[in-house]
């Protein structure tokens, strides 16, 4: 929701341009309201905005971001073009624009943050950044691993895709687990339903979705990837072996081989399809459950996370505005930025309460999409359980090197397919300690 | 009186001094015929050599810089590191995975591709009502985009909707769905690298057909009909006459090959992005996560490089007996 307060200019907004805005907003929705109310410098005005953005997974957001970015240029008078591209291609286009220092304006960061990788050429936005903290209170605390190098904010966390469990309700009373809440409880349902032919499954493979999940039980058995500061390996511990041997009996147990070869869309199938138990998945599982097959969907409910022996932590994918030094129009690129910040609401809204923010006020309930959900309003405090890759240290470019080698997802996939856990450990440590020691060399 | 070079001719580069009409003349060399048809020559040849130059050279020399730095992506100032990042890259337990999956994917596919291509193209060269459109047909593999078709084959070896595995379960060929029997193509290690080759054979053995067929139509039937005559076999015919005639077509269409299966990053990369666990880890897909996900460039190209070593020694031999073979 805008706050007229943040605006730079004091807001134009007379009795009858609010009768008007209050009757467009019954009429046509908040968004024209919310862009009217917003007054942009001036100087932006004939100018032009170019955006790389990625391919939502919920499709109807990017219609809706279409649609406000096309207002937002007809209220600004700045010309427009947001091209989506899919995010796995990303990486490569950024390398791109920055070695032609040319290109989009504004850029997005989907997952892989190079944030620590691209600094040096990026807007330092820490006067947008503080002013949305001061705005909508703090920024949750792993907000800082996104969007933070240096103490300096250059690039603005947009939101983070949370990766719940996502349980069948009556599968898992068919069992006894009636309201699963530990790794303990999914681990016992999973074995008890896999003879039934309900198995469930967690992606042993390479892609988004490995890195998320067996991060996300990794950390909640206590293992970490560093130290706070990012610089010194900790992923050598008991704790890490602990979360191993359960990856390996939750597989033998509750698994089917083919966890080796899915991909981020395998578990939203597996699902949909009515076989899995639970999965741990973004709650486009659950929509696209919902949209397929709604008997399955009605006995579809969400857990922020599971809790293990130390922690309940679950690991988002976080998505970061940033703008390029070589950008041609960084007052509109900052405007943009400010102005969805603004929208937070309808943005969630529209992504169908996929999109989580990073903003502390913006955790208020009822939340947009979540709130009047019954099955999704748990998500409402998924703020206090969410870290990022590195965890606990910040998103390095050494964190995204062992990321983007799926060398966690493969120590757990070595172990699950029979390696030796101590053989193992050695072999991840050696991997991770290589890439760290390369770049603190660098 | 003219001056005449030794050999006959004005030498590259030197004045040649012509009689015209009892008066002495000097004509610059560059202004002779054979000079004039170096030019034209060279002028004919310049445009490719410009093309090459600006998108191999370029690229490859700028890849060798970029393999003795520290390049990073968002560094724009890269420090000279030596042969650093071939050390890492040999250091890398993973490197030498992808090395072992690149060998075999690339022998693997290149057979599979030439037997298929062979027989391919000998069916094509029979006159049967309707080859054209069966021509058309086989090369559809080779033309449609590459993501697509990929993407199509990622459905097709889903672990859970795989059609090929629903019709083998009704032939009852294999088990059933969530049986031990049912494959998963994209999972079990030898199946995954299986599968990612599987693709790249069925997209490229259309073009090992083209390739033969060319060679094949090239051949005078008078000389497979003398070899009939002499009563050689269809396999005499085929080493000892077609293969040693095509030799030059072949020798070109695997050297193409070879590059285009060793650098072929798209399949696997939308297959399998090399899992699992590295399973069907290939050179491209291991440079590109290092490289350009990661933003490690110095240490991604030093790996793309190694691919270097592998193909240089390979592609001399091939032009070299290409060369012996023309004259």
């Amino acid at each position: 929701m805008l706050d007229p307060r943040f605006s730079s200019e004091r807001p134009h907004v007379s009795r009858r341009g609010f009768l008007r805005l209050t009757g467009a907003g019954v009429a046509g929705g908040a968004l024209v309201t919310m862009l009217d109310a917003r007054k942009a410098p001036a100087q932006l005005k004939g100018t032009s905005l170019r955006i790389l953005m990625w391919s939502h997974f919920v499709p109807a957001y990017d219609t809706w971001l279409d649609d406000f970015a096309k207002r937002w240029g007809e209220k600004t008078g700045v010309k427009v073009r947001m091209d989506h591209i899919p995010h796995l291609e990303l990486p490569a286009r950024y390398a791109a624009e920055f070695a032609a220092g040319a290109g989009h304006d504004l850029i997005y960061f989907v997952g892989q943050i190079l944030t620590g990788q691209y600094y040096r050429n990026l807007v330092d936005l820490s006067d947008l950044a503080e002013g949305l903290a001061k705005k909508y209170g703090a920024w949750m605390p792993a907000s800082k691993s996104a969007g933070q190098v240096g103490g300096a904010w250059y690039g603005v966390p947009d939101f983070f895709i949370s990766i719940p469990v996502l349980w069948r309700k009556d599968l898992l009373e068919s069992v006894g687990v009636n309201n699963p809440d530990t790794w303990d409880d999914l681990r016992k349902a999973a074995r008890l339903l896999k003879p039934k032919g309900h198995p469930t499954g967690m992606q042993f493979s390479h892609c988004n979705d490995a890195n998320h999940n067996w991060r996300s039980l990794l950390y909640c058995f206590g293992g970490k990837e560093t130290d706070p500061s990012g610089q010194n390996l900790t992923l050598d511990s008991k704790e890490t072996r602990e979360a191993l041997r359960f990856a390996k009996a939750l597989y033998d147990e509750g698994m089917t081989p083919e966890v080796f070869s899915w991909d981020d869309a395998s578990d939203n199938r597996y699902l949909a399809s009515g076989v899995a138990c639970w999965v741990h998945d973004a709650i486009s599982a659950f929509r696209t459950t919902q949209d397929t097959n709604p008997k399955v969907f009605e006995q579809t409910y969400v857990l922020p996370e599971a809790k293990g022996p130390v922690a309940r932590l679950n690991m988002g994918e976080p998505n970061v505005w940033a703008i390029w030094k070589f950008s041609k129009n960084v007052p509109a690129a900052k405007e943009f930025i400010q102005t969805i910040a603004d929208h937070q609401k309808e943005a969630m809204e529209a992504s169908r309460g996929y999109n989580m923010p990073f903003l502390k006020n913006q955790y208020t309930k009822p939340m947009p999409g979540l709130g009047g959900d019954a099955k999704l309003s748990a998500l409402q405090e998924q703020d206090k359980i969410t870290v990022f890759f590195g965890y606990p240290g910040p998103m390095t470019p050494a964190a995204q090197e062992v990321l983007t080698t799926f060398i966690v997802p493969d120590m757990f996939t070595r172990v699950a397919r029979g390696a030796d856990i101590e053989e193992t450990m050695k072999w991840g440590m050696g991997e991770t300690r290589r890439i760290y020691t390369k770049h603190k060399a660098g | 009186m003219s001056q005449i070079a030794a050999g006959g001719g004005p030498s590259p580069g030197a004045p040649a001094t012509v009689a015209v009409g009892g008066r002495v003349r000097d004509i610059s060399w560059w202004r002779t015929p054979t000079a004039r048809r170096y030019l034209f020559g060279y002028t004919l040849l310049a445009p490719a050599v410009l093309y090459v130059a600006l998108l191999v050279g370029i690229p490859f020399v700028f890849s060798l810089y970029l393999a003795v730095s520290d390049a990073s992506v968002g560094v724009p100032v890269a420090r000279f590191v030596g042969l650093e990042n071939f050390k890492a890259a040999l250091e890398n337990s993973a490197f030498w995975t992808a090395v072992r999956n690149t060998v075999v994917f690339t022998l693997g596919a290149g057979i599979m591709k030439g037997l298929l291509g062979t027989a391919l193209a000998f069916l094509l060269i029979q006159p049967f009502k309707g080859r054209r459109v069966v021509r058309a047909l086989v090369v559809i593999p080779f033309t449609l985009p590459i993501a697509v078709s990929v993407l199509g084959w990622k459905w097709m070896f889903d672990s859970q909707f795989s059609v090929i595995n629903w019709a083998l379960s009704r032939l009852n060929l294999i088990g059933a769905y969530g049986s031990p029997e049912w494959p998963v193509w994209l999972g079990q290690p030898a199946l995954a690298l299986f599968s990612v080759m599987f693709v790249n054979v069925w997209r490229g053995f259309p073009f090992s057909a083209i390739v033969l067929m060319a060679g094949m139509t090239s051949i005078p039937p008078e000389i497979i009909d003398a070899g009939k005559v002499d009563g050689a076999t269809f396999l005499q015919r085929f080493r000892k006459i077609i293969v040693p005639m095509i030799a030059p077509i072949l020798f070109i269409g695997s050297a193409f090959d070879t590059v285009f299966t060793l650098s072929d990053l798209s399949i696997v990369y939308l297959l399998t992005n090399g899992g699992p666990d590295g399973a069907t880890e290939i050179l491209p897909t291991l440079a590109y996560n290092t490289g350009i996900k990661a933003g490690a460039l110095g240490r991604g190209a030093a790996i793309s490089l190694s691919l270097f070593p592998l193909l240089l020694p390979l592609m001399i031999l091939l032009l070299r007996t290409l060369r012996r073979r023309q004259y």
